[in-house]
C-alpha cells in the first residue's frame, strides 16, 4: 500500500471510530447551541449542573457498585470455568463451551422478563437479582478470557508447587493466580463493564428503583430535551470504562509475553 | 466430563443453567398463561394471538436492523484489522480507539449518534449550506439508518479486535512466505490474509448478529415507532398498565430468543474455528 493511501486509510479509520462520539463531547461543554450554527454560541457547564441536580453523582456511584458486584461474582466463577477449558481438564469441553454460549445467544431482556416474575414470587431483593443476572451474562467473557490465560500457562506450575510441599489451595492462590493476574484483571474488567453499561436488565429487574448512570441517561435522553444535560450524563457514563480499558491495555502491553508452546505436560496427563 | 473437570466448572455452568433456564421457562410459561402476575394459571394462547401481527412485523424489523448492521460491522471491522496488521506508527492509535469504542456503553453511543444524525444534529448543521436546512429523518425515520450505523460502529471495533487477535500471530511469516512464492500485494490479501481471517470474522459476526437481534436500547432510542423490533415491542408490552399485555410481552420475548437461537445453530455448524475449539482433545 502506498504511503498516501495508508495515511488516508488511517484518517478514515479514526474518523469512523471517533466522530460518532464528538457530539457528546461538544454538547457537554455547550451553554447555548442553536441550529444551524456549527459550534456553540456560548460555552459553559450548565449541562453538568443540570445533570448534578438530576442525580448524576449518586447514579454513578450506584453504577460503580453494580459493576464491582458483578465483577466480584462473575470473575471467580469465570476463572474456575476458564481453568477447566484452558487446561483441558474435561473430556467434553463442548458441554462447557455450549453452556457458556447460552447467555450470549439468549437476549438478556427475555431472560430478565421471565426471571422478574419468578423473583417477585420468591421475594429476592431487586439488587441481588440484578447482580445475579448480570453476573451470568458476564461469565462467558470472564471464562473465555481466563481460558486463554490458562492455555498460555503450563499446568505443571501447579504440580511443581504441590511437589514442593504446597497444599492445593496454596498452589492455586500463591503460584497459579499470580501467574494469571493479567488475564484475571482483563476478565474482571470485562465483568465490570457488563455491570456498568447495562440498561435493560437493570431497568426490568430493578423495577426502576435502581437508578444507575445508564438508567438515568436513558430517561433523560428519551424525553428531557436538554441536550447539554444529556451529553454531560453520557460523557460521565462514558469516561470511566474508556479510561479503565485504556489503562488495562497499557498495562497488558507492558507485560512480557510468554513464549509459545510452554505447555509441556503430556496430553494423557492433562486429560484427567 | 471427569469429576475433577465437573467440579471446577460446575459453579459457573450451574449458575448459567439455573438463571437462564429459569428465566426462559418462566417467560415461556407466562406467554401461555401458566404464570400470571395475579390470578389462577390457565393455559391460553391469547397472548400469542394478541401479539401475532406485531410479532411478524417485529421479526422483520429486528432482521432489518441486525443483518445490515452485522454486514457493515464485519466489512469495516475486517478493514480496520487489515489496517492494523499492516503495521506503522499509527497502529497503536487505531488499536486504542477500537478498545475505547468497545468500552462505550451502547446507550451512550446511541445518545451521541442521536445528537450527530438527528434532526438539528451536528451532521444536519454541517450540511446546511448544501441541504438548505432539510435533513433526512435518519433517527426515527422510515428506515432504521441511525440504529444500524450505531450498532455497526460499535461492533466494527469488536470485529476488528477479534480478527486482529486471531490473525496477528504468524501474520508476518505468512505474508513473507506468500511473497517468496511470488504472490503480489493484492494476491497476498485476497488469497492469504482474507481466508485466514474468515473464521474469526464469521465468529465475531455471529456474536454481533445475535447481539443486534436482542439489543433494546439502541433501537428504542434511535428507531422508528412502528414497527418495533422484538425487544422494544416486548419491553413496551411488559411495561403496559394492562396486566393482560404480559403474556403478549412474554410471547415477543420468546420470539426474540427463538430468532437468536435459529440464527445461531446453523451458523455454529458452519464455523470451523468454533467447532475445533469444542472438539475433544484438540489443541
Amino acid at each position: 500500500m502506498r504511503r498516501s493511501t495508508r495515511a488516508a486509510a488511517y484518517v478514515l479509520a479514526l474518523v469512523w471510530l471517533c466522530v460518532p462520539l464528538l457530539p457528546v463531547i461538544v454538547w457537554a461543554g455547550a451553554e447555548r447551541w442553536s441550529f444551524p450554527d456549527v459550534l456553540p454560541q456560548a460555552w459553559g457547564l450548565a449541562g453538568w449542573r443540570d445533570a448534578g441536580s438530576a442525580g448524576l453523582p449518586l447514579a454513578l456511584l450506584r453504577s460503580l457498585g453494580l459493576g464491582l458486584a458483578v465483577s466480584a461474582v462473575a470473575t471467580p466463577l469465570g476463572v474456575m470455568t476458564g481453568r477447566v477449558l484452558g487446561w483441558r481438564l474435561t473430556r467434553r469441553p463442548i458441554v462447557v463451551v455450549g453452556l457458556l454460549l447460552v447467555p450470549l445467544v439468549l437476549p438478556p431482556f427475555a431472560v430478565a422478563m421471565g426471571l422478574d416474575v419468578v423473583l417477585i414470587r420468591i421475594g429476592l431483593p431487586e439488587l441481588v437479582s440484578v447482580v445475579l443476572l448480570l453476573a451470568v451474562v458476564a461469565i462467558p467473557y470472564t471464562a473465555y478470557t481466563s481460558a486463554t490465560g490458562f492455555a498460555r500457562t503450563s499446568p505443571e506450575l501447579e504440580a511443581q508447587a504441590r511437589a514442593l510441599g504446597a497444599t492445593r489451595r496454596q498452589a492455586r492462590l500463591r503460584v497459579v493466580l499470580p501467574a494469571m493476574r493479567g488475564s484475571i484483571l482483563v476478565a474482571a474488567l470485562l465483568a465490570f463493564l457488563v455491570g456498568w453499561s447495562d440498561y435493560v436488565v437493570t431497568l426490568l429487574v430493578g423495577g426502576g428503583q435502581l437508578v444507575t448512570a445508564p438508567v438515568l441517561l436513558g430517561s433523560a435522553a428519551s424525553g428531557s430535551g436538554n441536550d447539554a444535560m444529556v451529553a454531560a450524563m453520557a460523557l460521565a457514563t462514558l469516561l470511566p470504562p474508556v479510561l479503565l480499558v485504556s489503562a488495562a491495555a497499557g498495562l497488558r502491553w507492558r507485560e512480557p509475553v510468554a513464549p509459545e508452546n510452554t505447555v509441556t505436560m503430556p496430553e494423557s496427563e492433562r486429560m484427567r | 466430563m471427569t469429576s475433577r473437570g465437573l467440579r471446577g466448572a460446575a459453579p459457573g455452568i450451574v449458575s448459567i443453567t439455573v438463571v437462564s433456564g429459569t428465566g426462559m421457562v418462566a417467560v415461556l410459561a407466562t406467554s401461555v398463561g401458566l404464570m400470571p402476575l395475579y390470578g389462577r394459571p390457565e393455559p391460553s394462547l391469547d397472548g400469542w394471538r394478541a401479539a401475532a401481527p406485531d410479532l411478524v412485523a417485529g421479526i422483520g424489523e429486528s432482521l432489518l436492523i441486525a443483518v445490515p448492521a452485522t454486514v457493515l460491522a464485519a466489512v469495516v471491522g475486517l478493514g480496520l484489522a487489515m489496517l492494523m496488521l499492516g503495521g506503522g506508527r499509527a497502529v497503536s492509535v487505531v488499536r486504542v480507539a477500537c478498545l475505547a469504542v468497545l468500552a462505550v456503553p451502547h446507550l451512550v453511543g446511541a445518545t451521541s449518534v442521536s445528537l450527530l444524525l438527528g434532526d438539528g444534529g451536528v451532521a444536519a448543521r454541517l450540511a446546511t449550506p448544501v441541504t438548505s436546512g432539510t435533513w433526512p429523518a435518519l433517527v426515527g425515520g422510515p428506515w432504521p439508518v441511525a440504529t444500524v450505523l450505531e450498532l455497526a460502529w460499535k461492533e466494527s471495533a469488536f470485529v476488528a479486535l477479534v480478527v486482529l487477535a486471531a490473525v496477528a500471530p504468524g501474520h508476518r511469516a505468512r505474508m513473507e512466505v506468500a511473497a517468496g512464492l511470488g504472490a503480489r500485494g493484492w494476491q497476498r490479501v485476497t488469497r492469504v490474509l482474507v481466508p485466514t481471517a474468515v473464521p474469526a470474522v464469521g465468529a465475531a459476526s455471529l456474536v454481533t448478529l445475535v447481539y443486534a437481534i436482542g439489543s433494546y436500547e439502541v433501537a428504542w432510542l434511535l428507531g422508528r415507532a412502528v414497527p418495533e423490533p422484538l425487544p422494544v415491542l416486548a419491553f413496551r408490552l411488559f411495561g403496559s398498565i394492562e396486566l393482560t399485555d404480559r403474556p403478549a410481552a412474554a410471547a415477543a420475548a420468546v420470539t426474540g430468543a427463538a430468532l437468536a437461537v435459529c440464527v445461531t445453530l446453523p451458523a455454529l455448524a458452519a464455523l470451523p474455528r468454533l467447532r475445533s475449539l469444542s472438539a475433544r482433545g484438540s489443541s
